[in-house]
């Protein structure tokens, strides 16, 4: 008793302390004692009341949070989108449950903001039952129902009241005036009849208890996140004939797999990752047949044959009727696209994301990916680079090296834009034709990063590595203790001498980057050619003769033991 | 045999409706944060004198049996049951071995139907019968047979059912509660924090968000939240430490040491529903519980690198918010753990989704330090640049971090340096760091508009 009084009295101390500040309440209460004088109505007996369909809509679409620079991937869409609906509401006076029909299928019920509601949200509610056979003879168990069976001589169709007893285990037991039965086990004809849905939907629904001391029409927008979307920036780079410049064009895809289409909505996708929790999964029963199990059907003719019954998917994962519906507009014909395309995204910031806005409204519809042209660069001037990346402790067979386009992402080179992750593909023009040279990944890139390009192995350009010879110094080598105080084991100094020889079959000279891993603790000490050092690691950056050859030498120091 | 009478005048009262109507019945739910919830069902029960069964069948589904127990005036009771034998139609037919079934044959041809009595001898594979002094196999020809049993076997139900044997002292009906424990049943909570980049406001709303996968329905339930979890021993529904995600960041930067104004219980905060509300099965519900503005909050940035981290391209640096949850200056509540989501204005006014964070149970008066995912202008390349080895048991490592920023204004970047064990030493560094802890150093970079900033650092450590 003590504690509560001497609780109350901090109570009091602290909502005086930021009563200018703080507007902490629970609404129901609030609510509930404004409107104890006006109305009688309790959440039990509220109104249906259905929102208008959506007047407007917005649909910005995040990219799987995980996933790698590739493409999307349409039967596994693992990003998101916020959508946000306008939508006109009537509001009786008293309690009412409003009802959002039509939201997307995979809504994070957690996530559902309401706004514009005059300020009496009783509570949110996202039903998990949505009409369904199974769910319509879940909902009637114990409940009258009319079986129908159908005598397949007559045509005749008998019309028998009954009750259904269980729908457990995906099978049906029902009950009539003949006594029990099972439905479809027979072999006959035989389905239900119901009087009525219950309170099941047909669609995802989000439903609102709101209290309002008066009729009144507002326009509610109503946001939300879904899953069971995706998009990626699709990038196709046009090599110049002569290889010093290339023109970077991209598409941005992105992709709803969700049962619900989005008509002239504003689309915006974001670049840049997000964090994302793994929120409580929220419970949905997406609903199935009616699977009619059975007892055992084994006959006396057929070896014993356990009966395949379809399973009810999850919402999303139906991927064979989500690929048969998908339109992929294809990225690959960057030559024929490049003047359809005149309108691009605009790009805006959005805190620290990157926001694109498609520049006209769209219809995001349901099972659908679709292309906006994301940017048009051109004359990029961009550096051919081959190189190799060698473990310097082991010997090399002659392998090709690779390849690397490499420019910088500022306006002297034609870009200076951000650029969001996505798949990069590289054409080379063959007179009219393109040709594909190499795909490969690109991650975020602000403004002035270096940007790299793979364009996979260069076959003319071979790489051997050779250890010539090792010298083993233990003089030279610091005493190890194996006990402190007891016994010493040397530790040995080792010197390598190491031979690389880079040929090149090509008729023009090339800028090549061999880059070395050593053992740890390991310095290059001397070499034949002027050594660097990138992120760490040496580097020689060499130029290697048309039709020519170079060999480098370098000798290393590390310690073992 | 008064059993049996109660337990078919039970069904058949069920078979009409709910036994017992939502007027003389009184929910109470008690929801905890860990998937966890005491049921209380308070109703009136008609008792007669002497043993008998008395059925619940609409208690939740996921019902730990164990926690079961019946209050009520004058009886006590003898065992309880919790059956989940459910009905199906193979159930119906394995029960009816050795029983009489009707058969009824359809002829294909005429669409004569012929009825016949039968014995079911088995049901393993497939069903064998005996028909007078005849043994089929039922439906071997593949034609159209129907089987008509007289009743459903008095322990197959249609739900899972709880049945409790008491022995009552007098007949007559009594108030009795019955109270139970489920998982099945859980809340947390979700926080919408809007941010005005302008002048570096919050916006916060918090909704409690309770999900009911307990398989009933529970109606005009008085609904009572409790921020905590209460410790269960093993076999309850509670995650086992190595399911649940490693805390990669601290949230909690400063623990509060402030009194919120929210009922307690013991070390938990209550948060009770003023409404009775019905808790429909799969059904995801919010009430809201928070709603404050314009609590100050700052935008900074966060690089963690581990130990001889190095990386061929820059990485991004996270994004922090930081805010109190004190009573000045703060949202000014303790926060229940759960989700918090932030958005903020784009260029046309409409709110757009930047990140979100995960809290834990918050005490009033902390300082809440949430990432929401990487900032794309804002990165640092950590590189090993050097790894000399000085004797035999002593290494100096020289580090270097290059910060970029592409933003048009200038930003500090919390630089941590992880994994230092307490041996190393930073023998040298470019700009001056704090030792947050033996294992972490930390540095403040400010990084220009449109530009670079580097620090260097050289650790001394053994092994």
């Amino acid at each position: 008793m003590r504690a509560a009084s001497k609780r109350g009295a901090t109570n009091r101390a602290a909502s005086k302390r930021d009563a200018t500040h703080r507007r902490v309440r629970f609404v129901i209460l609030t609510l509930g004692l404004a409107a104890a004088g006006a109305q009688a109505a309790t959440p039990a007996n509220a109104v249906d009341d259905l929102a208008e369909q959506p007047s407007d809509l917005s649909v910005t679409v995040y990219r799987a949070p995980y996933r790698g620079s590739g493409s999307i991937d349409l039967n596994t869409l693992g990003g998101f989108a916020l959508i946000s609906e306008t939508r006109t509401v009537h509001l009786p006076a008293g309690v009412s449950r409003l009802r959002f029909e039509g939201v997307a299928d995979g809504i994070e019920a957690a996530s559902a903001i309401v706004t514009g509601l005059p300020d009496g949200i009783v509570e949110k509610n996202r039903e998990g039952k949505l009409l369904s056979p199974s769910a319509l003879v879940a909902a009637a168990v114990g409940r009258p129902v009319t079986l129908l069976r159908t005598n397949q001589k007559t045509g005749k169709l008998t019309r028998l009241a009954g009750t259904i007893r269980a729908d457990a285990g995906g099978g049906a037991v029902f009950e009539t005036s003949e006594g029990i039965e099972a439905l479809r086990c027979s072999g006959l004809p035989e389905s239900f009849s119901f009087s009525g849905i219950g309170d099941l939907s047909a669609k995802p629904t989000l439903s609102v208890l709101v209290r309002s001391s008066e009729a009144l029409t507002r326009t509610v927008t109503l946001s939300y996140l879904a899953s069971g979307f995706d998009w990626a920036a699709d990038y196709v780079a046009t090599l110049s004939a002569d290889g010093k410049s290339m023109e970077l064009g991209a598409w941005v895809t992105l992709a709803n797999g969700n049962g619900v289409g989005f008509p002239a909505a504003q689309t915006q996708v974001v670049a840049g990752r997000v964090n994302r929790e793994s929120g409580t999964v929220e419970p949905l029963d997406a609903g199935g047949p009616i699977l009619a199990q059975c007892w055992p059907r084994g006959s006396t003719s057929d070896p014993p044959q356990y009966l395949q019954f379809a399973r009810a998917l999850p919402l999303g994962a139906d991927n064979e009727s989500l690929l048969q519906n998908v339109v992929v507009t294809a990225m690959a014909a960057p030559a024929a696209m490049r003047f359809l395309a005149k309108k691009t995204v605009e790009q805006e910031e959005l805190g620290d994301l990157k926001l694109y806005r498609v520049p006209d409204r769209t219809t995001v519809a349901s099972r659908q990916s679709k292309q906006v042209r994301l940017l048009d660069r051109s004359r990029v001037p961009v550096s051919r680079v081959y190189g190799a990346d060698l473990a310097s402790e082991e010997d090399a067979a002659p392998a090709p090296a690779h390849l690397l386009l490499r420019t910088v992402n500022n306006a002297a080179n034609h870009l200076g834009l951000p650029l969001p992750s996505g798949k990069v593909a590289v054409f080379a023009a063959r007179g009219d034709a393109q040709l594909l040279l190499h795909e490969s990944g690109m991650h975020d890139l602000a403004v002035n990063e270096e940007l790299e390009l793979e364009l996979g192995d260069a076959e003319d350009v071979q790489v051997t590595a050779v250890k010539n010879e090792a010298i083993l110094d233990p003089l030279r080598a610091p005493l190890v203790p194996l006990v402190p105080g007891a016994l010493a084991l040397r530790a040995a100094g080792v010197s390598e001498i190491h031979r690389v020889a880079i040929s090149n079959a090509l008729a023009t000279e090339i800028l090549f980057e061999l880059r070395l891993r050593l053992p740890e603790g390991g310095r290059v000490v001397s070499a034949d050619h002027p050594v660097a050092a990138k992120n760490g690691r040496p580097i020689f950056r060499l130029t290697i003769p048309a039709n020519g050859s170079v060999t480098v030498r370098y000798q290393t120091q590390h310690t073992t033991g | 045999m008064a059993a049996r009478l109660l337990v078919i005048g039970c069904m058949l009262c069920l078979l009409a409706g709910a036994p017992i109507s939502a007027a003389d019945r009184s929910l109470s739910v008690t929801i905890y944060a860990g998937d966890l919830a005491l049921v209380q069902d308070r109703r009136d029960i008609e008792v007669k004198a002497g043993r008998q069964r008395i059925e619940f069948q609409d208690v939740s589904a996921q019902i730990r049996p164990e926690t079961v127990s019946l209050t009520a005036a004058d009886i006590s009771i003898v065992e309880q049951n919790f059956d989940f034998d459910l009905l199906t139609p193979a159930k119906l037919m394995e029960k009816a071995v050795g029983q009489e079934v009707t058969i009824v044959r359809v002829n294909p041809a005429t669409g004569a139907e012929t009825r016949e009595q039968a014995q079911v001898l088995a049901t393993n594979g497939g069903v064998v019968l005996k028909i007078g002094q005849r043994i089929e196999v039922l439906r071997d020809d593949g034609l159209p047979v129907r089987v008509i049993f007289d009743k459903v076997p008095d322990n197959l139900r249609a739900r899972p059912t709880l049945s409790v044997t008491v022995i009552g002292g007098h007949a007559g009906t009594r108030p009795a509660t019955l109270s139970y424990l489920t998982p099945g049943l859980g809340w947390k909570a979700d926080y919408v924090a809007l941010y005005n980049e302008a002048d570096s406001k919050v916006d916060v709303q918090g909704w409690v968000t309770l999900t009911n996968s307990s398989g009933v329905t529970y109606d005009n339930a008085q609904t009572l939240l409790v921020a905590g979890s209460p410790t269960q021993a093993e076999g309850g529904a509670r995650q086992p430490a190595y399911y649940r995600v490693p805390q990669s960041r601290p949230t909690v930067q400063q623990a509060g040491t402030e009194s919120g104004s929210r009922e307690r219980l013991g070390d938990y905060y209550l948060y009770p529903l003023a409404e009775r509300t019905t808790i429909a099965n799969l059904q995801t519900k919010q009430v809201s519980f928070l709603d404050v503005h314009g609590v100050p909050a700052e935008h900074g940035y966060e690089f963690r690198n581990h130990w001889l981290g190095t990386a061929e391209t820059p990485q991004s640096a996270k994004s922090i918010y930081a805010f109190s949850t004190s009573a000045h200056a703060g949202l000014g509540d303790q926060l229940p753990a759960g989700i918090l989501r932030f958005y903020m204005r784009d260029k046309r006014g409409d709110p757009q989704f930047i990140g979100e964070s995960r809290i834990d149970h918050t005490p009033m008066g902390s300082t809440l330090s949430l990432a929401t995912g990487d900032a794309f202008d804002v990165k640092v390349r950590a590189v090993v640049d050097k790894r000399t080895r000085l004797n035999s048991t002593e290494w100096q490592s020289d580090m270097r971090y290059e910060l970029t920023n592409a933003l048009p204004r200038p930003v500090t970047v919390k630089l941590l340096q992880e994994g230092l064990w307490g041996d190393a030493r930073i023998s040298a560094e470019s700009i001056k760091s704090t030792r947050r802890s033996a294992e972490v150093a930390e540095w403040a970079v400010m990084v220009p508009a449109n530009g670079k900033a580097s620090v260097t650092a050289t650790f001394d450590t053994r092994y």
